[in-house]
């Protein structure tokens, strides 16, 4: 049964994470659990997108349009007397609803259509969003008073956070992710054997777009005011990008140590002044490193260090 | 159609922009036969099978499998029926090992046509093809031969009533080749139909119940193997005679 230990291994260490981030509060101070709370919100953007960007291939740049979904379902519910945190489920089916308007149309096609309509359909919602009167157009919308609980969002995110990552240790190793694997290695060869390559990618872009959906909810509620600019930003969809990219597409733990690196650098950036504005340099920088020296990302790196530590230096041996 | 015909294809064709790739095709494969087709690079003959399965669609003509019209279907959806195809220029899953590629097929492709549980029947397809040492080898790593004798077990995989071989003893030594007539006899035995292209003549000939003969896009010859291979105009189409292309037409 070592298959099932192995494959049971990864859960565990998620499982023990997670109680121990929901043992935080009792520890540490609010600053702290703020930042945890962005790491876990990263966790959830970069593992959900992951999930068809990496397990099936489809690279998506336009996934800030779920994450505004899922925060403006929230908002505008709570406005009309709904409890916030009912509104989670149906912020994350309209997410997933709403990426049935880019995946069926371009998802039966081969090439790089569907990417290109992603980044269109991203920024279409934007500028919807901050043209129409009941989103409170291009200002925003101010979460009902009383609506904030940072305990409560702190463990929902971290809960949400452990079950995107266990979900996808579960389907990577589930005849779906096998499926998904096939269709992102050779989407023909894969058909050939009777996979019905769009049904499956259309349904692993619903799921994915759901979770993203569900953080846009909680992203809602933690900050109380959300607006075209903040939730809908392409920025956003690109550093959900290069996240998973950055720690190592297509794998389980690459999504999670990639949002963990580039949260904590965004953090650092944002607190200095001169560095506050230069992130896209820093996205363009990172993404070219990566692709020229580890496409296998930071978990690339870590594969490669004890062989880097077990040999000895020629130069060293030699003298 | 002839009651025991299995696959039954009239007037198939298949255009791209200008080119006319098949022109009327018509043919009839019987449930059990080994059927062989021949033509010169060009000719038309994987462009054929792409039509059968639905990896492309024909511009033209019906295509019946086991009486029912399978033209315009999905190649998935043709898969699901029982009727597949290996790819002449190998499509391995590079990533996913020898088993897990055998898996795929045997887990979207059968339907639950399944022969007995889906692990052991993985491994038998493993056993009668020759590379069971090769189990737990990344595809990737694969030889040229090895490769080409994948393709047929995760193509077996799918439990299929009928398989389109491409060219699976291109590329191969003459043992290989000897190895790769064994196994198609066990596959006919399984109660699978095959129809295989091939451009070994000799293999093809000394395989096959009947034979199909393709030039430029149109069938010249269909028949038994013998009196096939002695047609004038497959003689000519294989000489390179050009100025008789199609030859007695």
């Amino acid at each position: 049964m070592t298959g099932l230990r192995a494959r049971l291994r990864p859960s565990v260490t998620v499982a023990a994470a997670g109680l121990l981030l929901l043992l935080a509060p009792r520890v540490f101070g609010r600053g702290i659990l703020n930042d945890i709370w962005s790491v876990a919100f990263a966790v959830v953007l970069a593992s959900s997108w992951n999930l068809l960007g990496g397990l099936a291939g489809q690279v998506s740049i336009g996934y800030s349009a779920f994450l505004g979904i899922g925060a403006y379902t929230t908002a505008l519910l709570a406005l009309r007397g709904m409890q916030p945190y009912a509104t989670l489920p149906l912020a994350a089916l309209l997410g997933a609803a709403f990426s049935f308007v880019v995946g069926l149309p371009t998802f039966r096609l081969r090439g790089p259509y569907f990417t290109i309509a992603t980044i269109g359909v991203g920024e279409a919602v934007r500028v919807f969003a901050g043209g129409v009167a009941f989103t409170g157009g291009s200002s925003g919308i101010r979460m009902p008073p009383g609506s904030f609980d940072f305990g409560l969002n702190y463990a929902s995110m971290v809960v949400l956070a452990v079950a995107v990552v266990t979900l996808a240790a579960w389907l990577r190793g589930s005849a779906f992710g096998a499926a998904l694997a096939a269709i992102r290695q050779d989407i023909d060869a894969a058909e050939a054997l009777g996979i019905n390559a769009t049904r499956y990618k259309v349904a692993v872009h619903a799921l994915s777009a759901g979770l993203v959906a569900a953080a846009g909810s909680l992203f809602a509620i933690n900050f109380q005011y959300i607006s075209p600019g903040s939730v809908f930003d392409f920025r956003l969809s690109l550093s959900i990008v290069l996240m998973p990219i950055l720690g190592g597409v297509g794998t389980v733990a690459g999504p999670v140590w990639g949002a963990i690196f580039f949260s904590y650098l965004q953090i650092k950036m944002l607190s200095v002044p001169a560095l506050r504005d230069s992130y896209l340099f820093l996205y363009g920088t990172l993404l070219i490193l990566i692709m020229l020296f580890e496409p296998k990302g930071l978990l690339g790196l870590w594969e490669r260090l004890p062989r880097a530590l077990r040999r000895p230096p020629k130069e060293a041996s030699a003298a | 159609m002839p009651p025991e015909a299995i696959l039954s294809v009239r007037g198939l064709s298949k255009r791209f922009d200008g080119l006319l790739a098949l022109e009327g095709i018509d043919f009839d494969v019987a449930r059990g036969e080994i059927f062989g087709i021949l033509g010169p690079n060009g000719a038309g003959k994987t462009t054929l099978f792409a039509c059968l399965v639905g990896a492309l669609a024909p511009s033209a003509g019906t295509v019946r499998f086991r009486g029912e019209r399978i033209d315009g279907l999905p190649n998935y959806e043709v898969v699901a029926r029982g009727l597949v195809r290996t790819h002449q220029i190998v499509r391995p899953f590079r990533e996913m090992t020898v088993t897990q590629n055998v898996a795929i097929g045997a887990h979207f492709g059968s339907r639950g046509r399944g022969r007995g549980a889906p692990e052991e029947r993985v491994a038998e397809l493993l056993r009668r093809t020759g590379l069971s040492h090769r189990a737990g080898a990344l595809a990737g790593t694969l030889t040229i031969g090895e490769l080409k004798r994948l393709e047929i077990a995760r193509a077996l995989a799918t439990e299929p009533a009928v398989i389109c071989l491409d060219e699976v003893m291109g590329g191969l030594n003459p043992s290989e080749i000897q190895g790769a007539m064994e196994l198609i006899r066990w596959v006919r035995e399984e109660g699978v139909t095959v129809l295989m292209i091939e451009h070994h003549v000799h293999a093809v000939v000394g395989v096959s119940d009947r034979i199909l003969m393709l030039d430029f896009g149109r069938k010249i010859a269909e028949g038994l193997p013998a009196t096939v291979v002695n047609d004038p105009a497959v003689v000519a189409a294989y000489l390179g005679d050009v100025a008789v292309p199609g030859g007695r037409a």
